[in-house]
């Protein structure tokens, strides 16, 4: 092992994958109490570009998930009021802005099996888009959070399938 | 197939959905490897982050992020000084012509260690 600081990870294969050949994450997405599932509804309204460009920036990070380098910079943890989260961002036509946030559904077996999944997964809660240079509020941030909270208060998880 | 997959799989056979998800694979692919490339010569050469930091002249969380999922569109200046520091260069090159063929695009090679 190199002397590197911090508990430093060992290096893995450029590939993505580690050495253990970890399997690809599966990708989720939170389906509502009232059935509908906001992140599919946002991506079907996406221009065509940028649904194609999300479903391969999630592809990536799902075949090297965190904490690898993943999502060719577009993958991003998010901070503050909204640490715990990931978003991929994305600028369309227009300079318009598209956000899809994630949440990680890692663990134990146990843990997953709990939640009612037989691998760990990326789970895609929800999305917003703005015009360039305006900025979301925290009432939208944190509508953000509560169907996150709600997503993860289930057990098993309520997903599209 | 689970319905990321499915989905996926339906939106491919529209031709106007599957070249953005393919450049935009091709690109997230050579952004990676770029990165995990550095990462791998910076574990091989046993150097400290310390020693890392130094030779590029920025600060600690700059080279931490890079390496994590917390950084967004790393920046080349940071990636060919960190290529430098590692004893390394980035190099463009043109993809198989069969490729570049489907493409219509260069690729951008990733990391080559320096002799010596």
């Amino acid at each position: 092992m190199p002397p590197r600081e911090h508990g430093r990870r060992r290096a893995r294969d450029p590939s993505g994958r580690d050495g253990g050949g970890q399997l690809p994450w599966a990708v989720i997405y939170y389906r509502a109490s009232d059935q509908t599932v906001p992140a599919l509804e946002f991506l079907d309204d996406c221009p065509g570009t940028i649904d194609a460009q999300f479903t391969a920036v999630l592809d990536a990070v799902a075949a090297a998930p965190p904490p690898r380098f993943s999502g060719g910079g577009k993958w991003e943890a998010m901070h503050g009021s909204m640490g715990g989260w990931y978003e991929i961002r994305l600028t369309g036509p227009g300079r318009e802005q598209f956000r899809l946030f994630c949440l990680l559904e890692n663990g134990t077996s146990d843990e997953l099996a709990r939640r009612g999944l037989p691998r760990p997964a990326i789970a895609v809660i929800t999305s917003m888009r703005k015009s360039w240079r305006t900025v979301f509020s925290e009432r939208d941030y944190q509508r953000v959070r509560e169907l996150g909270r709600e997503h993860q208060r289930n057990h098993p998880r309520r997903i599209a399938i | 197939m689970g319905l990321h997959e499915r989905r996926r799989a339906q939106r491919m056979q529209d031709p106007e959905y599957r070249a953005p998800y393919e450049r935009e694979a091709r690109e997230v692919a050579e952004t990676d490897a770029v990165i995990r490339q550095l990462d791998v010569l910076w574990a091989d050469l046993g150097m400290s982050k310390a020693e890392l930091v130094r030779r590029v002249n920025r600060n600690a969380s700059s080279v931490r992020r890079l390496f994590t999922a917390g950084q967004v569109r790393p920046e080349l200046p940071l990636i060919v000084a960190l290529a430098d520091a590692l004893g390394a260069e980035l190099r463009v090159v043109p993809r198989p012509a069969e490729a570049h063929q489907t493409a219509h695009e260069p690729a951008v090679s990733g990391v080559s260690q320096l002799p010596g």
